[in-house]
């Protein structure tokens, strides 16, 4: 078995010490850090993402699975600043919205986007779309992905929508949105770009609109 | 015409009452927010604006279900519940607060908060400002969440005793307690009585964090938690173990005090379902869950009349034959707007074996943002589904939240009074 393949499958059983274990092996070895994600991490979370979809995965599965791909990416990531071969493939400021503190499904979505290779600016939890808006800038993001638990706050979406229109940079980014009470049809009525029903469907639509670009 | 205690019996046998019983209040999951009950209170005629609503859970800020409340509506169903809340401390020695929306409630003495920089709010286990707080309601909310004290989890260092600290052999005060609350609402009711003895339900995340614990040690986040089920389930296996043990222990005594009095138990209220599918795998129920679960409910049907209630938000549909061979009676909050959870197709396939409590209309679609007409529509529909031929109590799915429009609140309660009579038409 390669190395990959062996990070691959470690990430899949969730084992974040051996994967830690086996980056560093590689790297010792001379692999090139920026080999790993094409050939280790976004494939193993790819099939994370499968199992989700076909029930044979659920959240503790893919929370230990995200921690294992974690482990490895943590010590990459330092070693890929200024890599051109490791040009992000978006980059998304993720938080769950104003009011609202509940992370567990954000921070999914967060883990699954940056082991297929996005950049996550994570605002974590009860997110003004003021600081949306100013991260937008900062970062030059082109997503944003919101999250809500709540029928309470999920309304407070809509203030984000409002605040990029006004800020004028409704344009320059594609807006996510999930939570429990979040639908396809809510999604529409507040002018989002796309809803996703979980963390893999949020990759998939991510990775549609970064190809459609 | 029946009383409410037989009419809830009669629905937990399977059969047609004079109408369908009405659960609202009895457990911190069939309830309303305060600003909810506050509106409705005064729409009905029973308050004049300004006047002051009971908190009576300060966690999700439920309102008090007053008796000219409950009598109004036809409320079939109290709660007998533990002395004291989610915060540790005891509804008692009321006093004025007003929430971020402005409704004057009346909160515990021990109800002590802080203001943070930022606006939030800040709350205290037991009410106690020296240590840690242990809740927190962002700027603008409307309920609090449990702030996570989690230290870094040393897996040599991680003992049993420290995730049951809040299992305790109950105390003489709180059987006491039990034993004059079930003789009160049994004599001087005629209601049926949903109880909440505690410590039976097995990984809530809602208790996991302990916001009633003052230094909570073990594992307590969140995450932590779900992690731990998978990459530590021995270890939560025995917690369990030992939990089950305390709590059966604790069943025995306070079934020697309020006896049969009690329509149905509220045994665990552990989330398994997710919007779009279960939480948790139902192998991963059946070796970490099930086995606790049969032995509080054999325990339960072999020694009491009580009948066996479980809370699980979210598509459970894939657990319910697990469910009801771990020997639950009653499955609330039947969360139809969750994957695979058709009304029809659930009382079809289950309606003959298990009491759905709950699902008289969506709480996350038709309540807070249909119209009236919609709420009408739903409800008439969820009582001939699951109504027809009993086994129903009628409650929204969930407690009703906050920012509901008052006139969706009262066509659900006016449908269920002009439709809910037996035979349904």
């Amino acid at each position: 078995m390669s190395i990959f393949e062996e990070l691959q499958q470690v990430i899949i059983d969730g084992k974040a010490p051996v994967a830690k274990e086996i980056t560093d092996k590689g790297l010792k070895e001379g692999v090139k850090p920026s080999e790993f994600f094409p050939k280790a991490i976004i494939p193993a979370m790819d099939e994370v993402g499968r199992r989700m979809r076909d029930c044979e995965f659920f959240i503790p599965e893919v929370l230990i699975a995200a921690r294992a791909a974690r482990a490895a990416t943590d010590i990459l990531r330092p070693l890929l600043l200024g890599d051109e071969a490791m040009k992000p493939a978006g980059t998304v400021v993720l938080g769950t919205v104003k009011g609202d503190l509940h992370d567990i499904g954000k921070n999914i979505v967060g883990m699954m986007l940056e082991s297929a290779g996005f950049r996550i600016i994570d605002l974590g939890v009860d997110v003004s779309p003021e600081k949306i808006v100013n991260a937008v800038k900062q970062h030059n993001a082109n997503f944003i992905a919101l999250s809500a638990l709540l029928t309470t706050t999920m309304v407070n979406m809509k203030a984000v929508v409002d605040a990029l229109n006004a800020a004028g940079l409704r344009d320059a980014v594609k807006i996510l949105v999930g939570g429990a009470p979040v639908t396809d049809a809510w999604a529409h009525s507040i002018g989002a770009d796309g809803y996703g029903k979980d963390a893999p469907s949020a990759v998939e639509l991510a990775r549609k609109f970064v190809s459609a670009a | 015409m029946m009383t409410s205690r037989e009419r809830v019996s009669v629905a937990l046998q399977h059969e047609e009452a004079d109408r369908a019983p009405l659960d609202l209040g009895a457990s911190v999951v069939t309830g309303m927010h305060v600003d909810t009950v506050s509106l409705l209170r005064q729409r009905l005629g029973l308050d004049k604006p300004g006047t002051p609503v009971k908190v009576v859970e300060p966690y999700q800020m439920l309102g008090e279900i007053a008796p000219d409340l409950m009598d109004a509506l036809g409320v079939d169903v109290v709660s007998l519940g533990g002395p004291s809340n989610m915060f540790g401390f005891r509804n008692e020695n009321w006093k004025p607060w007003t929430n971020f929306s402005g409704t004057p409630v009346l909160v515990p003495e021990n109800f002590n908060t802080d203001p943070e920089p930022n606006g939030d709010i800040l709350m205290y286990p037991e009410g106690d400002k020296s240590v840690p707080p242990s809740g927190r309601m962002p700027k603008g909310g409307y309920y609090f969440d449990s702030v996570i004290r989690q230290e870094p989890v040393d897996d040599q260092k991680l003992r049993l005793e420290d995730n049951l600290e809040e299992f305790r052999p109950i105390s003489d005060d709180d059987l006491d307690h039990f034993r004059r609350e079930a003789e009160r609402i049994y004599t001087q009711t005629d209601k049926a009585i949903l109880a909440f003895f505690g410590g039976t339900g097995f990984g809530d995340i809602a208790l996991v964090p302990a916001p009633g614990l003052k230094n909570p040690k073990g594992i307590r986040g969140i995450e932590e938690w779900y992690v731990s089920t998978a990459l530590r389930r021995d270890f939560v296996y025995k917690i369990f173990e030992r939990q089950c043990e305390i709590g059966l222990n604790n069943l025995k005594k306070i079934h020697q005090v309020v006896g049969n009095k009690v329509a149905a138990a509220f045994v665990t209220g552990t989330d398994f379902g997710a919007q779009n599918g279960p939480f948790i795998s139902p192998k991963a129920y059946r070796d970490l869950y099930k086995p606790f679960h049969v032995e509080v409910n054999n325990w339960i049907h072999k020694n009491t009349t009580w009948k066996s209630f479980i809370h699980s938000c979210g598509s459970v549909k894939a657990m319910l034959p697990d469910f009801i061979d771990a020997g639950f009676d009653v499955l609330n909050p039947v969360q139809c707007s969750a994957a695979c959870m058709d009304p029809s197709d659930l009382k079809n396939e289950f309606g003959d074996r298990i009491t759905f409590w709950g699902g008289g209309v969506d709480t996350q679609k038709t309540l807070p943002f249909g119209t009236p007409e919609e709420v009408r529509r739903e409800v008439r529909e969820r009582l001939k589904t699951f109504g027809t031929g009993g086994g129903f109590v009628f409650n929204t799915t969930h407690n009703v939240q906050a920012r509901i429009p008052v006139e969706n609140v009262l066509a659900m309660y006016e449908t269920l009074r002009d439709f809910g009579k037996y035979p349904l038409s």
